[in-house]
């Protein structure tokens, strides 16, 4: 037995160390073949990587992932449950149609309440002229206003001042009837309008809703500019009124001034 | 012979397992990628475990939750675009917007239908100054008036009080008509401005209706603060009014003094 081991070990001499060259260039393939990280690497190395890894995607992945989807959940519970809640918004649009409904009919009803009140054949007439609504009506309007309050008086039956006076508040009591039936039409394109709007808003949806709410605030500003206006007409007719009024007092003065000349060429005679 | 048969097949025996020896050496040192194209890795058991459990956890720990999010976010996406922003009610809200853009136009040629009705020549031009929604036209107002409805009357025509009182009447008259012609003017730009938006509208999205909204408002302030003038004017006006009325009571009354002053002297003359 000891011989055999001997021999096993003369063998491996034979191997090493009677052939050099041929230990040598084993080596140098065993070395070429190892590249430099796997010869440090090792076993350890490999099962410390794996449970890097793995504690990774268990920890940093696996949390954040966890955390995004809880958070991606909640958000989304907040949108659909309290933010845009779809029961809330079907409410929302039965509040509008139920709405329309309550008092829709009972508007237009008032609204279209007529309130002429002329008994007589031509102020019945003129009444119902500025009171239509209709924008092709208004150029009867002098001629029936005229059958109410008369013309301007001719020139032999009034002074120039009297007849041009007469004149203007005629013309600045038609121009403002005339509005208001400009007006009126007007009224009841924008109450068409609003009612469209509301139509529209019980068929909208969260996100179209601001849209019609900018139209809406456009027609408000169209009503108000329109308001402005009639508060034009009335600020015209008003002012004219104050004017007439200060007139009959320029006149009333002159009237006096003139009596008390034609008194003193009277005196004076005496 | 059959001695050297034995010896010469020991020797053969120990030059395989030297040379076994040494390609295992080899192989063990080799990377892993050589080791598994032999087949023959010893670490192949651990290597296969540990990428089994990477495997294991990649499925339940990332593929899971990316999956439930991905559910999240197409039901989000879904909820978003079927109940929230829905394109057929964007689209309704927009082609709202172009119905109302006809209405308005009609509406703002409705206004602008011609209302003046002066047939005399000095009333017909005070008229057209004071319809003609031109600011330009104010300066006019003072001279057209003064033609139709007089100036102040002279000092030898009556006391300075009442002079007074006309002047301020006239004024007031005047400033009223000058403010009706801008406040027409200003309702124009308004109206003008309100179809810019609208036009605005036709085109928007949810995302900036909400700051045409918020334009929209600063207009409605704006036209509101242009009313509250007007009123203020109608106000003066009036007041104006009622001063006079008030005035003309207070002359009545110390016209009615003096003429019991002097009828009293009278009385008291002819008594002596």
């Amino acid at each position: 037995m000891k011989q055999r081991i001997k021999r096993t070990l003369g063998m491996f001499r034979l191997v090493s160390f009677r052939n050099p060259a041929r230990l040598l260039a084993m080596a140098l393939v065993v070395f070429f073949l190892v590249p430099s990280q796997a010869r440090a690497a090792g076993i350890g190395d490999i099962v410390s990587l794996l449970k890097s890894i793995t504690s990774t995607i268990q920890g940093a992945i696996g949390g954040a992932l966890s955390g995004i989807q809880m958070l991606n959940s909640n958000m989304n519970n907040f949108r659909q449950q309290t933010i845009w809640p779809l029961a809330a918004i079907n409410q929302a649009k039965g509040f509008v149609n139920s709405t329309r409904a309550q008092y829709g009919n009972l508007m237009s009803q008032v609204q279209g309440i007529k309130n002429n009140s002329a008994t007589l054949a031509s102020p019945t007439q003129l009444e119902s002229v500025f009171r239509n609504g209709q924008s092709g009506s208004i150029g009867q309007l002098p001629q029936v206003y005229t059958k109410v309050y008369a013309a301007v008086p001719p020139p032999t039956g009034a002074r120039p001042v009297q007849r041009d006076m007469m004149d203007m508040d005629d013309a600045l009591a038609m121009g403002s009837l005339k509005t208001t039936v400009l007006s009126d039409q007007t009224t009841q394109g924008m109450l068409a309008l609003a009612d469209q709007l509301e139509q529209q808003s019980a068929a909208a949806a969260p996100g179209s809703g601001p849209m019609l709410s900018a139209q809406a605030q456009v027609a408000d500003l169209e009503t108000q500019a329109y308001m402005a206006k009639m508060l034009a007409a009335e600020l015209r007719q008003d002012a004219a009124k104050l004017a007439h009024q200060n007139t009959l007092l320029k006149q009333s003065a002159a009237a006096t001034r003139n009596l008390q000349n034609r008194m003193q060429q009277v005196l004076s005679h005496q | 012979m059959k001695r050297w048969s034995l010896v010469g097949a020991w020797k053969l025996l120990l030059k395989t397992l030297a040379f076994a020896m040494t390609v295992a050496v080899v192989i063990v040192m080799l990377p892993s990628k050589a080791r598994s194209q032999l087949g023959l890795d010893p670490c192949c058991a651990i290597i296969s475990a540990g990428l089994s459990t990477i495997s294991n956890l990649l499925s339940s720990v990332v593929a899971k939750p990316l999956g439930q999010i991905q559910q999240i976010e197409q039901q989000s996406a879904n909820y978003e675009q079927q109940v929230v922003f829905p394109v057929s009610a964007i689209n309704q809200a927009r082609a709202m917007a172009m119905q109302s853009q006809g209405q308005f136009v009609q509406m703002r040629q409705i206004f602008h239908l011609p209302v003046a009705s002066a047939t005399l020549p000095t009333p017909q031009r005070l008229e057209q100054v004071l319809l003609s929604r031109n600011p330009g036209a104010v300066p006019q107002v003072t001279t057209n008036y003064g033609s139709l409805y007089g100036t102040v009357m002279p000092q030898t025509d009556a006391p300075q009080a009442v002079r007074d009182l006309v002047d301020m009447t006239d004024a007031e008259a005047q400033a009223a008509m000058k403010k009706a012609v801008e406040i027409d003017a200003l309702a124009d730009l308004e109206l003008q401005a309100a179809e810019q938006i609208n036009q605005q509208l036709q085109t928007s999205a949810p995302g900036n209706a909400a700051i045409l909204e918020a334009q929209t408002s600063a207009w409605l302030v704006r036209a509101h603060a242009y009313t509250q003038a007007a009123m203020a004017e109608l106000v003066r006006v009036r007041s104006i009014e009622l001063a006079n009325q008030g005035a003309q009571m207070k002359f009545s009354s110390a016209h009615t003094t003096t003429l019991h002053s002097t009828g009293s002297q009278m009385l008291q003359q002819g008594a002596h």
